[in-house]
């Protein structure tokens, strides 16, 4: 099992097997952070950090529309029952230590915006003779590109002087965000013969 | 491949050669990895040590806290894995941000350490240095590892190392780029934020030190490892001629060299510091130069100045 996706086709594609299984997935994860976004966004905004809402919201919507455009697709019977897990996966889990509902509901939607952004890594997985026009290969770059700058909303919340009463719950809801969707990221390649868990050697 | 529990983190570490000799741990720069001191591994096991090298947390195969990493547990878990290596004497060697780390070791651990190495090091951080970290920072925010890359390159490493690898500058960047993480990095990073200066405890690190300083190091120029020298009682100062910050990468036999000699040195009882400032040879095994006497080893032009 290789830790790349291949092996490439002729032009230095990604398999369209390995690219339906991967896309689906992120499609799951950056729409369930869409849809999320979308319902905590107001119609009128009232305060300046709600326009980086708007910001996360929009680029979460064009990361899924890009991935809709950008993918080879295949029928994948398994993403039936894969879809239903991952989506269960994104639903809101109750975090012990904060009790005001309405920061608990702040932490579970950034810790997984967070863990999507820093711990899903696209365009780590293209080997280096993957096609650089190809626009699969293309949107997982940006994909990836994105979620670093993403991500700096996330962690100024997390670090930030809101939740330093809850650092200990905040920190361990994160790892076990992080650790969760790692879990359903490696299982998701790994059946389609993709081993995420070390690229250090490869 | 071995790991190290530090909490609930993992340290990933190699250990190699005769469990009955001296050994030396090498620390990581930021954005390395352990694998790059294979050389250094190589080498020194040649020359009759054991030789340790690790993944830093948030480096590498090591476990990536996804908030917040303290350079306080970085020190620990240096210290667990020293802990592995039995009682035979210990020489302690990191580069740039690995060699704060192993400064830190030192003054909380000294007594286990036969001999440090600091190599483009410093022990505080310098209105430039503050300003280029903050600056990095961004870079790796906006642009990502691959950015980041781009800046250290040019800065650490000299014409004559990048020029045969223009054209394959990406595959260069590559495995670094892949081992590492935007947010682990930035965790690194940001471990600086309550940094606080170690040149008051520096007086405190008793044992043999060779501070390693490249000639053309821009990042930490000789000033900071001036820092180092005349605070380390026990210490000298080598210039690599014709270094840039990232000589380890660049002058790696050279270098594995100068830590072997070092060693044998202490082991020997030859070592005297003395708080000498010595010019290293071009060439692995070639002699040290002293500094001339009566010139500025601060200055890059030949001005007299006064020793220290």
């Amino acid at each position: 099992m290789s830790g790349f996706f291949g092996p490439l086709d002729p032009e230095g594609r990604v398999p369209p097997h390995q690219q339906t299984r991967a896309a689906a997935f992120l499609i799951s994860a950056h729409g369930a952070l869409a849809r999320q976004f979308a319902f905590t966004l107001p119609l009128k905004l009232q305060s300046a950090w709600q326009s980086e809402l708007n910001a996360q919201f929009y680029r979460e919507t064009e990361i899924v529309s890009l991935l809709m455009r950008a993918t080879t697709w295949v029928p994948d019977l398994a993403l039936c029952y894969m879809a239903t897990s991952w989506e269960t996966a994104w639903f809101p889990t109750p975090i012990k230590g904060i009790s005001d509902s309405l920061l608990a509901q702040a932490v579970h939607l950034t810790t997984l915006a967070h863990a999507v952004h820093a711990g899903i890594r696209p365009a780590a997985l293209l080997p280096i003779e993957a096609n650089a026009n190809d626009p699969f290969a293309v949107a997982l770059r940006r994909i990836e590109f994105e979620s670093g700058r993403l991500l700096q909303a996330q962690i100024m919340f997390l670090k930030g002087p809101d939740l330093v009463p809850f650092r200990d719950v905040v920190g361990a809801a994160l790892e076990r965000r992080h650790t969760e969707l790692r879990k359903l990221w490696s299982d998701a390649l790994e059946s389609v013969g993709i081993a995420v868990a070390n690229n250090a050697g490869a | 491949m071995p790991f190290l529990s530090h909490g609930s983190y993992r340290i990933r570490y190699e250990l190699d050669g005769p469990a009955k000799a001296p050994a030396y741990v090498l620390v990581n720069g930021l954005t390395q990895y352990s694998e790059l001191w294979t050389p250094y591994r190589d080498a020194l096991i040649a020359r009759g040590f054991r030789v340790a090298t690790f993944d830093l947390l948030g480096q590498g195969a090591s476990d990536k806290p996804a908030l917040f990493i303290n350079q306080d547990d970085q020190v620990l878990a240096l210290h667990r894995l020293i802990g592995e290596l039995g009682d035979e004497p210990i020489f302690l060697s990191g580069i740039s941000f690995g060699g704060l780390i192993a400064l830190r070791y030192a003054i909380e651990h000294g007594k286990r350490l036969s001999g440090l190495v600091p190599m483009s090091c410093f022990a505080e951080l310098s209105p430039q240095l503050l300003l280029i970290g903050n600056a990095l920072r961004t870079g790796l925010i906006l642009g990502g590892t691959g950015y980041l890359q781009d800046l250290l390159l040019p800065m650490n490493l000299s014409d004559e190392w990048l020029k045969p690898l223009l054209n394959k500058l990406d595959s260069v960047k590559r495995q670094g780029w892949l081992v590492n993480d935007v947010y682990a990095l930035q965790n690194l990073m940001e471990s600086f934020l309550d940094f606080q200066p170690l040149t008051p405890q520096l007086s405190s690190i008793a044992v043999p030190t060779m501070i390693l300083n490249g000639e053309f190091d821009f990042l930490t120029p000789r000033a900071l490892h001036e820092t180092l020298r005349v605070e380390i009682p026990d210490s000298a100062l080598v210039i690599i001629p014709r270094a840039y910050h990232a000589f380890t990468l660049e002058k790696g036999a050279l270098t594995a060299d100068l830590l072997a000699r070092f060693a044998d040195d202490v082991l020997a009882g030859r070592w005297r510091g003395n708080k000498a400032v010595w010019i290293a040879p071009e060439d692995p095994g070639d002699e040290l130069t002293p500094f001339p006497a009566g010139y500025d080893h601060l200055r890059a032009i030949p001005v007299q100045g006064t020793s220290t």
